[in-house]
């Protein structure tokens, strides 16, 4: 394999000067050809193409019922519609990428721009619309839904607004990149609404398979590839466990495979079998919300892959695996709610542990906000376990301020590492000088991950805390409070490197820091992503109401979430009923 | 009306940080005094509508801020808080003038010393649990930045060792709020008197015990207290008057305002152990104070000694003793301002601030004669000579304090004593003797300080007379809040007694 540094200038222009055809076979080629070398199936290379096919499958989990007469009304398939805007998007980037990298380079972002714009507008009509199973109830557009699918188009948009100038530089294709993080966005957004075992698998495997793909997208970067091998062996046996859990539950309901069959038919049954199908589900779900620990893919995934990619499979991809969790356990799994949240109880503090005080030993940006990011998932796992209005509200929040946060982070270390190309947290040493923009944000994006006023993620942390003690998960509140402690330290010792260090402090990479520009080919676009995530983490706090609002108003409005609400406070209430009254003495006499 | 004190710092301080262009540090200085200045003005504005009579909360102002969070604006300000606004004001104010002209990175500087002054007024005026907490947290990282940057040479070590001690009170700070609103079975998190009354004693205990730690770090007291001495010998002058003279009541106030204001019952149970504290953190400040070379290390502890009697005064709980332990606190403010302002004046001309190497400064030509005058009556304050501020406070800490805790209240009062010892050691060493001449050049005398460096000295000087010569100017604002807190354990510790015979009388009859 052609190794050379992942931050080499020059690969555009000379892929300019090719034919555009030939561009494109010899990338097809290439790749294949270091697919071949992992061992790969080739005919992952075709990506785009079965992901799209996967998709149009998505509709078919209940094939048979089609061929009773089911008419379009009662697919009531309105409610892929925003899927359907990226998936045409999707379609358009690949014809636009066969005219050619110029061509590509020139139209693929503005139509991802559209096609992702449309998907949010046409979420934003969904919310609060009346509800209707659709697809034979495999996909269901309930505002939970919506709200996840959201964040996850929005990380779409900001992720690839940073990305354009990184991929470019790489000098690997445009419109292929897009398109398969698109196809990684549909995946995550059916992933959100899905109702069913089967679609629940498609949609997983399709988000999955465009993952691995795009965290080998640096081919010629050994690394990348590594963190490609890697994604895939473990994704692979995580899809397998789920399969297997699938499988079990399938068989519980004697020939169903929708949520709410599946659902009822775990309230009759308490076997052995529940139990293990609980466990390899439960798997599944921690392995794509990087739980500890389900979570050693994560450090060397996020440091191989491309920093964009890690962008989005830090939000996106967490983003749809919160919703699975919901769908799954709050969903199905509600009769066996203590034990679930038992394991969960488990897993959030493992994860709050090991991924702060782990990151405080990093030494690069990436692997530190990967570090980082097991101890944000655990920390919104406190609002999962939780079960009740504010919890799941609280996470809701969290996702939409995590999504903010963490993209302005990473906004910002593409930007220096586009200009340095380097990574390392020493490197950064005295920054303030010389790029104050990235200084200021990075800063802001960090002190809100950490939980500092007034900061968006002040907020939201302070929400998710909140929630936990009103329930009494007190362990996983102290647990949370003591490791946002340790979270500041190394948050801001990457602003002690870039602020407190003096001009003569300052790291060589620094000291040789390139004059700001702003005219090559999509920067604008990178720093106007930046300075809105930065804006919205910066005043998104103060003005965080609405957001509470919208999050408490994703709540009320799924019916799954009211009903485990429901059954448990109502739980509650007989159990106080049960409860022996203690006898008092003075009646007694 | 309140808002004010929080907008033209706050809104400063961002619009200093914002500002396009480069600007002279000379101009971006005049505009933080003058932002300054304006903030004291409006300090006194309400001071002026100040009704001193009432002992409860004024000028309240309330907007919703976050509801799902219990999160409202509530600002409101009683006899308590007002002192501290005005010393906060005052010495913001003192710490931008006496900043050198040609301090490095002046923009961020005079940002972050606005955001510090409008973080702590808010903090002194938030009625909600959330929202203190909200201006609690604020000041930390611009504080750390300040130390971290503009400090001595071993400043790193000190700065991130105060920001991880403050991080730590701050999530004991916040537990204790979120077990106190929601065990309350409200999520409501406004700050009402008693509030901590409907809860177990258990609760109450382990709640309060949170908020005395947190509290206790900030404050600090024995054994939470190593961060202090670091960060104030690493910070520069400017800094360490701030962190001595208005942050450190941050501590306090909380102290009074939330242990004491939210848990009388515990507060009353746990008492006697208080006082015994103090008198520990007293003797260890004091003692530890004489064995200090380095004169702002020696200064750091005597706080540490000195707050201490603010403890005292908070467990004794009497009206005399609160209202000791506010005056302590502006006294304390006052007068350790003033001793980091001329230690500071010292180091800066003499380079050293080693107390086996300085020698008779007060040479009245080739000394600092007026530095030397202002530090003696710096230190007789401090030790609690009559007519100055540090007398007054102490006597009525003592004296509202003696009848119920009267072997702690004299271990502190052995410990004034030796307030007197470590600061006489000091101007003896420092100030009297003999000026050690320079070994080359016989003559050369040490480079006068302007008259315009002394002012921020002298006028606090002269604060700290008037404060021992006029005290009932303070009295008086304060002295309806602090005998109702006072009076309140009292009563509610009453009603128990006289409730439970009824109770127990039912009982017997129901037999």
């Amino acid at each position: 394999m052609n190794r050379f540094p992942l931050y080499r200038i020059g690969g555009p222009s000379r892929l300019r000067t090719r034919a555009a055809a030939a561009t494109v076979r010899s990338t097809r080629r290439s790749f294949e050809a270091d697919m071949d070398l992992f061992g790969v199936l080739p005919a992952l290379t075709e990506l785009p193409h079965l992901a799209a096919a996967s998709l149009a499958s998505v509709p078919l989990a209940t094939a048979p019922a089609i061929g009773l007469g089911i008419t379009a009304a009662q697919l009531n398939s309105g409610a892929i519609a925003p899927e359907a805007a990226i998936l045409i998007a999707l379609l358009v980037c690949l014809l636009v990428d066969l005219a050619g990298e110029e061509a590509a380079v020139r139209w693929v972002p503005p139509i991802c721009y559209a096609g992702l714009g449309t998907a949010l507008v046409l979420l934003a009509r969904q919310w609060n619309a009346p509800l209707e199973p659709s697809f034979l109830g495999s996909f269901l557009a309930d505002d939970l839904a919506v709200a996840f699918r959201a964040v996850v188009a929005a990380s779409t948009l900001l992720s690839l607004m940073i990305s354009w100038r990184y991929v470019e530089r790489s000098g690997s294709p445009v419109g292929e990149y897009a398109a398969i993080l698109l196809a990684a966005t549909l995946g995550a957004m059916f992933l959100c609404g899905s109702t069913d075992l089967v679609s629940i698998f498609v949609s997983l495997e399709t988000l999955s398979v465009s993952s691995y793909l795009l965290s080998g997208y640096m081919k010629r970067d050994a690394r990348s590839g590594e963190a490609a091998l890697k994604y895939l062996l473990v994704g692979s046996a995580a899809a397998a466990v789920f399969l297997y859990g699938a499988s079990l539950l399938y068989g519980l309901t004697g020939g169903s495979t929708g949520l709410d069959a599946v659902g009822v038919a775990l309230q009759t049954s308490a076997t052995p079998v529940t139990a293990l199908a609980l466990v390899f589900v439960l798997a599944t779900v921690a392995f794509k919300i990087a739980a500890v620990p389900f979570h050693q893919w994560t450090p060397d995934v996020y440091e191989g892959s491309p920093t964009p990619v890690v962008a989005f499979l830090s939000v996106g991809s967490k983003a749809a695996g919160f919703a699975l969790a919901l769908r799954l356990l709050v969903g199905c799994f509600d009769s066996f709610d203590t034990q679930w949240k038992l394991l969960f109880t488990v897993l959030a503090v493992l994860s709050m542990t090991l991924g702060n005080v782990v990151a405080l030993a990093q030494t690069t940006m990436k692997r530190m906000l990967a570090y980082s990011s097991i101890g944000q998932a655990g920390f919104v796992m406190i609002g999962l376990v939780c079960g009740t209005e504010d919890g799941y509200a609280a996470m809701v929040l969290y996702m939409a301020a995590y999504l903010f946060m963490n993209l302005g982070a990473f906004a910002c270390i593409i930007l220096f590492s586009l200009r340095t190309g380097s990574d390392r947290i020493s490197d950064y040493a005295g920054l303030y000088q010389k790029d104050p923009l990235i200084t200021l944000g990075l800063s802001l994006c960090l002190l809100s991950l950490g939980g500092i006023p007034p900061m968006l993620g002040f907020f939201g942390k302070i929400y998710l805390f909140f929630a936990g003690w009103a329930d009494h998960q007190y362990l996983l509140v102290v647990v949370g409070l003591i490791t946002s402690v340790v979270s500041i330290y190394y948050y801001i010792s990457v602003i002690k490197m870039m602020v407190v260090k003096e001009p003569q402090e300052a790291s060589d990479v620094v000291k040789a820091y390139p004059p700001i520009t702003w005219n090559l080919a999509g920067m604008g676009t990178l720093r106007t992503a930046l300075v809105a995530c930065v804006l919205v983490t910066a005043v998104g706090g103060v003005l965080s109401n609405p957001l509470f609002t919208w999050a408490n108003g994703a709540v009320t409005g799924t019916p799954m979430l009211q009903q485990s609400i429901a059954s448990s406070a109502a739980r509650e209430a007989t159990a106080i009923a049960a409860a022996p009254v203690p006898p008092t003495p003075a009646i007694l006499g | 009306m309140l808002s004010g004190l929080l907008l033209i710092p706050l809104l400063g301080a961002i619009a200093l940080l914002v500002w396009p262009g480069a600007v002279s540090g000379e101009r971006l200085r005049r505009t933080c005094l003058a932002l300054l200045v304006l903030q004291v003005a409006w300090s006194l504005r309400v001071l002026w509508q100040f009704d001193p009579t009432i002992s409860g909360l004024q000028l309240e102002e309330i907007a919703p801020w976050v509801g799902s969070l219990g999160l409202d604006y509530r600002l409101g300000i009683d006899g308590l808080s007002l002192p501290l606004v005005l010393i906060n004001g005052a010495l913001s104010l003192a710490a931008a003038l006496v900043t050198s002209t040609s301090t490095p990175r002046p923009r961020l500087y005079y940002a972050l010393l606005l955001l510090i002054s409008g973080a702590v007024n808010g903090a002194f005026l938030a009625q909600n649990l959330l929202l203190f907490f909200l201006f609690y947290e604020l000041e930390l990282i611009p504080l750390w930045l300040l130390i971290a940057i503009w400090g001595g040479s071993n400043r790193a070590y000190a700065a991130t060792k105060f920001l991880l001690f403050t991080a730590v009170s701050g999530v004991l700070i916040l537990g204790a709020f979120f077990g106190l609103a929601l065990a309350t079975g409200t999520a409501d998190f406004s700050l009402q008197p008693l509030l901590g009354q409907e809860l177990g004693m258990g609760m109450q205990l382990l709640l309060m015990g949170a908020l005395l730690v947190g509290f206790g770090i900030k404050i600090p007291l024995f054994p939470f207290h190593t961060w202090l001495p670091d960060a104030h010998t690493e910070a520069s002058t400017p800094v360490s008057l701030l962190l001595a003279g208005v942050l450190l009541k941050l501590g306090t106030y909380g102290l009074l305002r939330f242990c004491l204001g939210l848990f009388p019952d515990a507060w009353q149970l746990m008492s006697p152990w208080l006082a015994g504290w103090a008198a520990v953190s007293v003797l260890f400040g004091s003692l530890a104070a004489i064995q200090q070379q380095d004169m702002k290390r020696m200064v750091a502890y005597s706080s540490v000694g000195h707050m201490g009697y603010v403890l005292l005064a908070a467990a004794a709980a009497t009206p005399v003793s609160l209202l000791g332990a506010l005056f302590q606190m502006v006294s304390h403010g006052l007068i350790s301002a003033l001793l980091f302002l001329l230690v500071g004046v010292v180091y800066a001309t003499t380079g050293t601030r080693d107390l086996n190497v300085l020698r008779g400064l007060l040479n009245p030509e080739r000394g600092l004669p007026i530095t030397g005058s202002l530090m003696i009556a710096g230190v007789m304050a401090s030790a609690g000579i009559p007519g100055m501020g540090g007398f007054i406070s102490e006597f009525l800490v003592f004296r509202g304090s003696l009848v119920p805790f009267p072997v702690p209240t004299l271990l502190c009062m052995v410990g004034s004593g030796l307030t007197a010892v470590y600061f006489l050691l000091l101007v003896n060493r420092v100030f009297f003797g003999r000026l050690s001449p320079p070994a080359d050049d016989l003559d050369t005398p040490l480079p006068a300080v302007p008259l315009a460096r002394q002012i921020p000295a002298l006028a606090l000087t002269v604060a700290v007379l008037l404060l021992g010569v006029a005290p009932q100017a303070l009295g008086t604002l304060a002295t309806a809040t602090t005998t109702a807190m006072g009076r309140a354990p009292q009563r509610l510790a009453a009603l128990p007694v006289s409730a439970a015979p009824d109770r127990l009388l039912a009982g017997g009859m129901g037999q």
